[in-house]
């Protein structure tokens, strides 16, 4: 039996706890270091108005499969 | 008012960097500044990308803001995903550089400092970023396709074949150039294995952490990691202090080889969360952050260069680092950080997928490219910066070292054993002598200038630490690298196969990815153990191979521009891509000519060949049958991207000629989303 994540149980607290500015800051360094965004996920799924079709480990699993397909400059 | 402004200032800063490259150019016999090269490198940059790139994007290219992009149209939230510029230049940056911009620059001081750092200044402005901004925008045009997948479409499915092959090889001996620079770095160095093994159990913990107990959270797992990489750090003092410990980790060439080797095979096989990933994460943080305090270091201490402008090797031909003259050798040593065509293969790739608008591919593509220059000049900065004495003995094995000694001592390039042992113990190190391959040098000079730096704030010098830290700096992100490449190797292979044999192009089946893993792995590490064993040290060899294959890359990707230019009617602007694409087949064709046939043994694979055949030397068969390897490879590269040029040379003709319809395969026109108000 697969355990859910905090946030897929609603009980995540870390994007309330962090404050505007430094929640902003750290999608800055997630994305130019290349790290999976659930968040930024949910986010786009919200926008375009269908339920997740990934949990979150499936979407990480997904991500980093994916990140290692690419390739890294000599 | 506002014009004359402008032109008061473009014009000042054109002013500023022509002063600075006079300074360099005409100084002679006197030891000059490091803020001249930077000057002369940042005043080229800016004014290259106000003027040439803002050319480039509305004249050339014709970009448009209102045309929506892949990242819009097929926005999946993970690797479609439109994102902030500035976001991406630092996510596309950390994609390209790599070892290439920092090892290139180091070997070619050999010729001094003046020729590397022309070409770094003068190439990036009219080929690299061209190629790089180029490849971006016909990708981004074509959903995000890869340079293959755009050969093939564009100039025909032979062409798109062709370049998968070149990609296969040339990936091949870049591993096997950049696991010989590691190899070398950390032979006989307990402080530099111990360090970087502790990288292996840190990564996969790290990998656990982010996969099974606390999906996705890279960050913590990468402070902990980055925690324990400091504690290894200065654990590997202790190691080397010890001497039972120092001798479990102090390791032959050969040895280390056979390590590296199961290392890439192990990171081929495994899952990439396990261990290619958490090791890419801290590599791009250590690789930023590095970086970046290289150059504020540079800028606080501004150390003088005391190698001069230009050594006798230049036109002699017989540098102990490697033999050559300065044409081609200068241009295919200094690849990234001038031109990469392995650049073509990231700007084909994640970046075109997440770009938001048209008009940010020519800060993305352009200023990316500018800024590894930048990174190339700074490496330039911190070999220069070495005594030259100090330079040769560390770049070049002791044989290559006494053949050079009358040109070297003539030239007052003197260096003494003493000096050496005084220079090893300052940097926790047994010996620095014969440390090929640029990355114990670089080291060096980057820990000289750290600690002017701390010690200048009231601290220690750390010298054997900002040593050990540079040069798990470089290990860590060319072992990045290497998982990476071994990674795509295979995918390539299996692809390959499974034209003939489907099963085998499954990418999950376990026989296949270990069979697939086991051929790249062997493939590579032939040519590393050739390198580690080689008298002349391997560098000698093989970074040229390395050189000609990375131009030759990028040479395809120019010709898939110019092929994309003319079907987009652009003929008259052809010449953005033209031009380079000449300069590189001048000077990868000369220099592969001459790798192969030049009468000096020391250049020439069949001359070297030639010179041992008779030999009783132990392992002379096999030094002669890597010549003649060398020889088939250079050779292959050199026909396979003639028959590339034919190629598109032909379809040029025939679309000029109006033989054939200029049809592009360019996705339609959809305007944005943005752009219409919604």
């Amino acid at each position: 039996m697969r355990r859910e994540t905090n946030r897929e149980t609603g009980s995540e607290k870390r994007d309330t706890v962090v404050p505007g500015f430094a929640a902003r800051l750290l999608r800055v360094v997630r994305r130019i270091v290349g790290a999976p965004d659930y968040g930024a996920y949910l986010e786009h799924c919200r926008q375009v108005g269908h339920p997740p079709r990934l949990t979150e480990r499936e979407y990480v699993a997904q991500f980093f499969e994916s990140k290692g397909n690419g390739v890294r400059c000599c | 008012m506002r014009r004359l402004a402008s032109i008061l200032l473009w014009g000042g800063l054109s002013a500023l960097g022509a002063a600075a490259f006079g300074v360099l150019a005409t100084r002679r016999g006197e030891t000059i500044g490091a803020a001249w090269l930077l000057i002369a490198a940042v005043c080229t940059y800016v004014v290259a990308y106000r003027f040439y790139a803002k050319f480039l994007a509305a004249r050339v290219f014709g970009l448009d803001d209102r045309r929506a992009t892949p990242a819009e149209r097929f926005n999946n939230g993970r690797d479609y995903v439109p994102t902030n510029r500035w976001v991406l230049y630092g996510h596309h940056f950390a994609a390209i550089a790599g070892a290439g911009p920092l090892v290139g620059p180091v070997l070619a001081a050999q010729f001094g400092f003046l020729p590397g750092t022309l070409w770094l200044v003068i190439g990036v402005v009219l080929a690299g970023a061209v190629q790089d901004f180029t490849i971006l925008f016909c990708s981004l045009r074509r959903n995000g396709k890869s340079l293959g997948q755009m050969a093939k479409e564009e100039i025909n499915p032979a062409a798109g074949v062709t370049a998968m092959l070149a990609v296969l090889f040339i990936m091949i001996i870049l591993l096997a150039v950049l696991a010989l620079i590691v190899v070398n770095a950390l032979k006989a160095s307990p402080w530099g294995l111990f360090t970087i093994a502790c990288t292996i159990p840190i990564a996969l913990l790290m990998g656990w952490w982010m996969k099974a107990w606390r999906p996705g959270r890279v960050g913590e797992a990468s402070a902990v990691g980055a925690l324990l990489l400091l504690a290894a750090l200065i654990g590997g003092g202790y190691v080397a202090g010890n001497a039972g410990l120092a001798r479990a980790f102090s390791h032959s060439g050969p040895a280390l080889t056979g390590m590296i080797v199961a290392y890439g095979f192990v990171a081929s096989v495994l899952p990439v969360w396990m261990l290619l990933c958490p090791r890419d994460y801290l590599s791009t943080f250590l690789k930023i952050s590095t970086i970046l305090a290289l150059a504020v270091a540079i800028l606080v201490v501004l150390p003088p260069l005391r190698m001069p402008a230009l050594t006798p090797f230049a036109t002699l031909g017989e540098g102990p680092v490697f033999a050559g003259k300065l044409f081609p050798f200068a241009f295919i040593t200094i690849a990234c950080g001038a031109i990469s065509g392995f650049h073509a293969l990231v700007a084909s790739g994640t970046t075109p997928k997440m770009i938001a608008r048209e008009a940010d591919a020519r800060f993305i593509g352009y200023g990316g490219m500018l800024m590894e220059s930048f990174v190339g000049v700074m490496a330039m900065v911190a070999a220069c910066t070495l005594d030259p004495g100090v330079y040769f003995a560390m770049n070049t094995t002791p044989v290559a070292l006494a053949q050079a000694s009358a040109v070297l001592h003539q030239a007052g390039f003197v260096v003494t054993p003493d000096i050496m042992q005084q220079l090893a113990g300052q940097m926790g190190e047994q010996t620095l002598v014969a440390r090929a391959g640029g990355a114990p040098s670089l080291a060096v000079g980057m820990a000289q200038i750290f600690a002017s730096v701390t010690a200048a704030l009231g601290g220690k010098t750390l010298t054997a630490l900002w040593y050990h830290f540079a040069i798990m700096f470089e290990a860590l992100f060319i072992l990045t690298t290497i998982d990476t490449g071994t990674r795509v190797g295979r995918f390539m292979l299996q692809e390959i196969v499974g034209h003939v044999w489907p099963k085998f192009g499954e990418t999950s089946w376990y026989p296949s990815v270990v069979a697939a893993s086991a051929v790249i792995v062997a493939g590579w590490g032939y040519f590393l153990y050739q390198g580690v064993v080689d008298p002349l040290g391997g560098i000698n060899s093989l970074w040229p191979l390395f050189g000609i294959a990375n131009q030759l890359l990028a040479a395809v990707a120019l010709c898939v521009g110019t092929t994309i230019l003319l079907k987009m009617g652009k003929a008259r602007y052809a010449w953005v891509t033209l031009a380079p694409l000449a300069w590189l087949v001048a000077i990868t064709m000369t220099a592969g000519w001459q790798k192969v046939f030049s009468a000096d043994p020391r250049l020439g694979f069949l001359a070297h060949a030639a010179s041992l055949a008779g030999s009783a030397a132990l392992n002379a068969g096999r030094l002669i049958f890597n010549d003649r390897l060398n020889t088939l490879v250079a050779l292959l590269f050199m026909t396979v991207v003639a028959l590339l040029i034919v190629v598109s040379i032909r379809e040029w003709w025939l679309v000029l000629s109006k033989r054939k319809p200029a049809v592009t395969k360019e996705a339609p026109f959809i305007e944005r989303a943005y752009a219409t108000g919604d």
